[in-house]
């Protein structure tokens, strides 16, 4: 039985202070808890399955302690966080894992997941580092072996009308939070950067029509709310790698701006296009996360085989849907945050500054290691950027 | 032999000398290669582009060979500070920021070479081949140059999933038809960049010659699990550049490998050591090698330290590929060879059936990957974790303990870098090794009552 006492807010809020506890209790109701790493692992398909997509998260707060005997401090501080809460145990509760090519480190964490944690299912999905057909048509036979996978583990054949019963019901997710983003763009936004995260990590937690109730309480909520942010001097995007626990915005917003619009991992990155509803699902899907995610992980050009470069259009290409952003959210900063050795998001600083100040645009750099005490010297350059921008 | 000979700890084999001066002449044919206004590649080493790129007339420049050799010349500072100052984050494998700052440089100079630059530096190229395969750095950096050259990038494609996923029905032979495509897509791109027909019969020589030129280094190093070793790790950084970093010219290179083959065999035959004190600890190098600080090994080798193997730029399997007769397939099957393969071609009938029947299970530390501790007969893993580089740096800890796991073999873990001198502390190095040697010596014990050989 559920034990779901409040609504809206108030749920997410209890959600994220237990994260497991839901997909928990639906495990004691006979449900199949499936844990994934990033963006790409296809949440679909579980559905489909009728198992809980659980996305699984590090903890910044929580010191670590195990996880230094099998990943070396060079390495993406989330990434070891994660490790070590398997490594305590944490996500015991997962009948299985599907881990994808998001980056290299990526890569190499899903194998030392699965001989050092050994959830009793794992799979890893690799994905092209090119958007071109052939890469798309290699993509689509990757996530045919993943199908293939689940379904003899499971037990269960996955039909084709299914599938597409399951990408409806994420379409809707997907618009959803779109609807919950568009509660961010009057001055001030009715719903803060912060708060935005934590809905999102809740659903993240949750099977997915579940989610999707959860979102509808919350856009009625935060609709008709008198207690939301106030108004302030800026309005920041937030751009970067993984976030996924509100203290960084939180920091940012404790000083004169809100944080009206992301593109980070658990926040607009993987909602703001849908899956086309293709003859054969997969083909939708094989698109859908392979091109329209805008992750720096992969290679994406203009045109397949340019004779070329030219830098400005290139920028455009690969930025231009942050300029919408721009536009529509009435941005005047933008923020670039990375964790310590992001390669994939570091590569792409120079030229994403290029394109912001090409829209007159100021933007700053900070990195972290994924630790609240990290943020104390952030404060000071976060406050010097605010004032420059006023 | 003179004085200073006998003083070296390490046994250098004479036929490396020429393999790796053979990189020296390299840069050489690159830059006479502008002079006379042929254009040049710059590419990634492993990512298949070098042959097409021969067969089209292109001369092939490797970056990343040029940032080890920064690295070891002392000239690689300049170039990782304007990196920084352009912007880049100093995490960035280093020798991306090498070519980002020396690219920079060349661009504020209208593209002459920055002044200094070590073998005369690489020039402008026409053309970026990036690559999947190994890291993020290898297109993403080259992806990161637009920003100063308006040069087309090619981005050759590597699948990437060698566990239990690699082994499901149909999953490697459609990854090797994917990378036929691909490079025959490249192929297509070459010609209309240059306005030049591929020469495919140039392709196939060179692809058979390359294949026979590794056939020669792999058994060299298959000859390395004599005891004591004959061929000491410098060696074989020294002489794998001609194999990695392809030449145009894969015969000669052959022959010298050749040259080596025999030397090596020699002091096998006659229980020559690589290093001139007695053999006491075998030892494999576990990750990439401080290039600036080599003569780190040396000091060790005084103390009978044999670094009798090393786990990276190794060549791909010999494999016969009889029957097959399109020279794009040839490479793809030569390069690319599945993890089944792999396993029935390093273990019995029996234990590759199990092998793999586990891996189908739940994937496990691979025992092919651990297969040179038991073959070389390892004493200690020399591991070097990396400020700039994930993908070398990423798995180390996880190899580490399966080893000491598996056969009860220890590791030391010395943090450096690629290219930033900075970041290694050979003093600091020398005095873990040293305590490092007890940790062997128990170790030695321990496999002694567990029943190992050695």
């Amino acid at each position: 039985m559920e034990t779901q006492t409040t609504q809206g807010l108030a749920r997410v809020k209890e959600i994220c202070q237990d994260r497991p506890r839901r997909a928990m209790e639906l495990r004691d109701q006979g449900k199949k808890v499936m844990g994934y790493l990033c963006i790409y692992p296809v949440v679909e398909i579980m559905t489909a399955l009728d198992l809980v997509p659980y996305r699984i998260f590090g903890d910044m707060r929580e010191t670590v302690t195990k996880a230094d005997k099998y990943l070396p401090s060079v390495v993406c501080p989330f990434l070891r966080s994660l490790l070590d809460l398997g490594l305590k145990g944490k996500y015991d509760f997962l009948d299985g894992v599907t881990f994808a090519h998001t980056c290299d480190v990526g890569a190499q964490f899903a194998g030392n997941w699965k001989i050092n944690i050994r959830t009793p299912f794992s799979h890893f999905v690799d994905i092209p580092h090119t958007t071109h057909e052939g890469a798309r048509d290699y993509h689509k036979g990757l996530l045919m072996d993943y199908k293939k996978a689940m379904e003899s583990y499971f037990g269960i054949t996955i039909s084709s009308e299914r599938l597409k019963k399951a990408i409806e019901m994420h379409n809707q997710q997907r618009s959803l939070v779109r609807d919950l983003y568009d509660l961010k763009k009057p001055d001030p936004p009715l719903i803060s950067g912060a708060e935005t995260l934590q809905v999102l990590v809740a659903i993240m937690s949750l099977p997915v029509e579940e989610g999707n109730t959860l979102l509808m309480a919350v856009i009625e909520e935060v609709k008709d709310r008198k207690d939301g942010p106030v108004k302030k001097s800026s309005r920041l995007l937030v751009w970067g790698s993984i976030i996924d626990d509100p203290a960084l915005l939180e920091m940012i917003e404790s000083f004169d701006a809100n944080v009206v619009m992301d593109d980070t991992c658990v926040g607009s990155r993987a909602f703001f296009t849908d899956v086309a509803l293709t003859e054969d699902p997969l083909d939708g899907l094989a698109d859908h996360y392979l091109v329209d995610i805008k992750c720096p992980r992969t290679y994406q050009e203009s045109a397949h085989g340019e004779m070329k470069i030219d830098y400005m259009a290139d920028l455009r290409n690969r930025f231009d849907y942050l300029g919408d952003y721009v536009r529509d959210y009435k941005v005047d900063g933008v923020i670039l945050q990375a964790l310590r050795y992001c390669d994939a998001h570091g590569y792409e600083v120079p030229g994403i500054k290029d394109y912001l100040e090409s829209l007159g645009l100021q933007s700053i750099y900070i990195e972290h290691n994924y630790t609240e005490a990290a943020f104390g010297p952030l404060r000071t350059r976060v406050q010097g950027f605010l004032e420059i921008i006023d | 032999m003179s004085t200073e000979e006998k003083k070296r700890s390490i046994n250098r084999l004479k036929s490396m000398y020429p393999l790796r001066a053979l990189m020296d002449k390299n840069y050489k044919a690159a830059q006479d290669a502008k002079k006379e206004g042929k254009p040049v590649a710059w590419c990634m080493q492993e990512s298949y582009a070098s042959p097409f790129l021969n067969a089209i007339d292109l001369d092939s420049v490797y970056p990343e060979n040029y940032g080890t050799l920064c690295a070891a010349t002392g000239a690689a500072t300049p170039f990782l500070e304007r990196s920084e100052a352009e912007g880049f984050p100093s995490h960035l494998c280093g020798y991306a920021q090498n070519c980002l700052g020396y690219t920079a440089q060349m661009a504020d100079l209208d593209w002459e070479i920055p002044p200094g630059s070590p073998q005369g530096g690489i020039p402008k190229p026409v053309i970026l081949v990036g690559s999947g395969m190994g890291c993020d750095a290898r297109f993403k950096w080259f992806q990161a140059l637009g920003r100063y050259m308006d040069v087309p990038l090619w981005v050759i494609e590597f699948p990437t999933a060698f566990g239990k996923e690699n082994l499901m029905e149909g999953a490697h032979e459609r990854s090797i038809q994917f990378l036929i495509k691909e490079l025959k897509g490249f192929a297509a791109f070459l010609e209309k960049l240059t306005g030049r027909k591929m020469d495919w019969a140039k392709l196939r020589e060179d692809v058979d010659n390359t294949m026979s030129m590794d056939a020669v280094w792999w058994e060299i190093n298959e000859l390395r699990v004599a005891r004591p070793g004959p061929m000491h790790s410098r060696d074989f950084w020294s002489s794998m550049s001609a194999s990695l970093f392809r030449t145009t010219d894969p015969e000669g290179v052959t022959e010298l490998y050749r040259s080596m083959l025999e030397e090596v065999k020699h002091r096998v035959k006659n229980k020559i050591s690589a290093i001139n004190v007695e053999e006491k600890y075998r030892m494999t190098f576990i990750g990439l090698p401080p290039w600036h600080a080599l003569k780190f090994f040396d000091q060790l080798a005084e103390r009978g330290w044999n670094f009798v193997t090393e786990w990276a730029y190794h060549p791909p399997r010999p494999i016969d590929l009889t029957g097959i007769e399109d020279p794009v397939e040839r490479l793809v099957r030569y390069r690319h060879q599945g993890t089944g393969h792999l396993i029935d071609v390093s273990f019995s009938p029996e234990e590759a059936a199990k092998i793999k029947k586990e891996m189908g299970q739940q994937d496990s530390m691979s025992q092919l990957v651990l297969k040179p501790i038991l073959d070389f007969k390892i004493d200690g893993g020399f591991l070097h974790p990396l400020l700039t580089c994930r993908t070398a740096t990423a798995s180390l800890n996880l190899l580490g303990e399966s080893m000491i796991k598996k056969f009860h073999v220890p590791f030391i873990s010395i943090e450096g870098d690629i290219v930033d001198t900075r970041l290694f502390d050979p003093v600091d190095a020398l005095r873990k090794a040293e305590a490092f040697e007890e940790t062997m010596d128990h170790y030695k014990e321990i496999r002694k009552e567990a029943g190992l050989e050695w």
